[in-house]
């Protein structure tokens, strides 16, 4: 019993990894960047959640608001910060993109405050019991929203025009550009797309612990990162999988071998194991 | 050379200045974290003193001068709180440090005051080495260890409550807490089930309320802040664990109420601000502060508050701004402050009673206090 219920758990926590790193692999997949400012757009959704939420009574409306924003954000900075150094060595983007994320936390502070913001009632709190296990209902709606948004996202990828589009631009952006693909278009696309998942992941986090914080993408900034290395670096599938068993050993490890090694430690543990023995992921990367 | 010879004539130019203006206002230095993942406590700290000083200055001031504060932020980091503290000797010619701040730059602005021989005053850091920097340092809250053996005196005694679970934060704060715990549980009868550890960015603990769950202890003691302690108590009451969860001076505060929503209701803290006291001291500043900072007092806050007063009133005990006087002043105060009577030991640290609070219908409430002078008795060296 103990053991479905950690493995629930588990599955609970990587769900949210999911949702924060697919994006992050997406960018990584077409444009080669680091995009550590991604988290600081799911600190932004979850701050813009809380606050329309409390102010207009809308759970649903807080969640437009929130993808909506921090997708258009996300195309933002795509154009402002990264665009003007793609030709550059990767490290200057990783660089500007560690400063965009501080930055971002800061401001955070300076506009929110430092206390943190809570929902004033939290909505979809309400605990099911299901075969003796109490979940509430946020846990299971992150589940759902997980493989419900994923689904769509490998539905787009493969039966769509625009995701032939988008595949054909990762795969080989000269050749796409001949047959009338705009290149520009397809990276507008997937920061939006990428940077609302974001937006929802930091919308459910806020639900899960009703508790906003400027510092609360400092963790998924850096465990998406290992991550997407673990999943294949832009492969969305890997991606997946990799955050899910990432979320699961967490839950086993903080009961069973937390005395030594602290839960943040595990992924890393876990990557350079991996990585040891398939230097190129679990999966191939795109 | 030249442009080098010059910049340092400038610094010592406006260092004279600096010292020339400081002649007409007493100077106390805060350093505290106003920015990073403790900037809320700082914030408070930064309210606290604040109220302090200007009780003090429209009561007078010190020795006919005014009280300055000059606030430094140290981000909660042990690097930062370095320099920090130079700045406020070397530069800003302070004549007592205030650490309004976590234990690890606490423990190490501790050194440099030392060294200086500038009296400086921890408000709330918990370390117990803080105070062995030296005998110009002082702590005007309870130590970590103390703290929790008061904890097993609640939960063993108060509560009569012996199957115990511990979550521990795996920091100094939550592991000293542990360490005291420990030391005395089994003199109240307690066993200790099983004890888990957090980190400090932790906010989702499914996998330890999962196991906490199936261990069904008859109580939890749990160590963490308000941000670790809000998410840790709705997820317990949401997975249906309903044994009393007993906390400590972290969890003090309306946030953590506001987080914990229904969750909170029942939990006990032990800490050092009584919220329905009927002290003037208490009762005054708790009324004063919401209305400066604009929400409830905490005991971060009246730690802060009860530092600064301290500086002062030994001020105008020693009728000079020697620090060295200021310094005899301080280990020979008795004092009664927002959080308790304030009187030192040949280390440094006070001895006060426990106020245990517990929430109920959404705020602090009086619990229990724990005055069992040995129980409580701080270290001597």
């Amino acid at each position: 019993m103990l053991f479905i219920e950690l493995f629930i758990q588990g599955l609970i926590q990587g769900s949210t990894y999911a949702i924060i790193a697919v994006g992050l692999t997406l960018i990584y997949g077409l444009l080669r960047v680091l995009h550590v400012a991604h988290a600081g757009l799911f600190t932004l959704a979850a701050y813009l959640g809380v606050t329309v939420t409390n102010q207009f009574g809308s759970l649903s409306l807080g969640i437009v608001v929130a993808t909506l924003t921090s997708g258009i954000v996300g195309v933002v900075i795509y154009r402002l910060v990264y665009e003007p150094i793609l030709n550059k060595p990767p490290y200057v983007a990783l660089i500007a993109s560690i400063g965009l994320y501080i930055a971002m936390e800061e401001l955070f502070r300076l506009i929110f405050g430092p206390f943190g913001l809570s929902f004033s009632s939290a909505p979809l709190q309400n605990v099911v019991v299901i075969f003796g296990i109490h979940l509430r209902a946020c846990q299971i709606i992150t589940v759902i929203t997980n493989v419900v948004l994923l689904g769509i996202l490998a539905w787009i990828a493969q039966k769509t025009r625009v995701g032939i589009g988008w595949r054909a631009t990762v795969d080989d952006p000269e050749m796409s550009a001949s047959f009338g693909i705009d290149p520009i278009r397809v990276r507008y696309l997937v920061f939006f797309v990428g940077s609302a998942l974001a937006a929802v992941a930091g919308v459910l986090v806020a639900l899960l612990t009703n508790l906003v914080e400027p510092t609360m993408g400092a963790v998924p900034s850096y465990k998406s990162l290992a991550i997407i290395v673990l999943g294949g670096l832009g492969n969305v599938f890997g991606t997946l999988i990799a955050s899910l068993a990432l979320g699961v050993i967490e839950a086993f490890g903080t009961i069973y071998i937390g005395d030594f090694l602290d839960r943040d430690a595990i992924a890393f543990a876990f990557l350079v194991v991996v990585l040891m023995i398939k230097p190129t992921g679990l999966f191939k990367s795109r | 050379m030249k442009k080098m010879m010059l910049i340092a004539t400038l610094c010592f130019v406006v260092a004279g200045l600096g010292t020339g203006w400081a002649d007409d206002t007493i100077k106390i230095g805060l350093h505290v974290p106003l920015t990073g993942f403790a900037a809320s406590d700082g914030k408070s700290s930064t309210f606290g003193a604040e109220l302090a000083v200007k009780q003090i200055n429209e009561a007078g001031g010190v020795l006919d001068k005014k009280l300055e504060l000059v606030i430094y932020d140290d981000q909660a980091n042990p690097s930062q709180s370095i320099p920090v503290a130079n700045k406020l000797i070397g530069q800003d010619r302070v004549v007592v440090g205030v650490s309004g701040s976590y234990s690890g730059p606490t423990r190490s602005a501790a050194g440099v005051f030392q060294e200086a021989q500038i009296p400086y005053l921890s408000a709330y850091a918990i370390h117990p080495d803080i105070t062995r920097a030296g005998n110009y340092v002082f702590r005007t809250s309870f130590l970590g260890e103390v703290q929790g053996r008061a904890g097993a005196k609640l939960i063993g005694e108060i509560m009569d409550k012996k199957r115990v679970i511990m979550i521990t934060l795996k920091n100094d704060f939550g592991k000293s807490l542990a360490a005291g715990f420990k030391e005395k549980a089994a003199d109240f009868g307690i066993t200790i089930v099983n004890e888990y550890e957090y980190s400090m960015k932790d906010r989702q603990f499914g996998a330890i309320v999962a196991k906490v769950k199936a261990d069904n202890p008859e109580a939890i003691y749990a160590s963490g802040y308000y941000f670790t302690a809000g998410p840790l108590i709705s997820e317990l009451r949401a997975s249906g664990v309903n044994a009393p969860v007993i906390g400590q001076e972290g969890y003090d505060g309306s946030k953590f109420i506001e987080i914990a929503g229904k969750a909170a209701e029942g939990v006990i803290i032990t800490t050092s601000l009584d919220r329905d006291s009927k002290v003037p001291e208490t009762a005054n500043y708790i009324a004063e502060f919401e209305k400066l900072a604009g929400y409830p007092a905490d005991m971060v806050s009246a730690s802060v508050h009860t530092a600064v007063k301290i500086a002062a009133q030994a001020m105008e005990n020693a009728k000079s701004t020697d620090p060295v006087k200021i310094r005899d002043a301080i280990s020979r105060i008795s004092m009664k402050a927002s959080t308790g009577t304030i009187e030192f030991n040949a280390l440094g640290e006070v001895q006060k009673n426990v106020q245990n609070q517990i929430v109920r219908d959404g705020k602090w409430h009086h619990h229990s206090v724990i005055d069992d002078p040995e129980l409580l008795a701080p270290p001597e060296k």
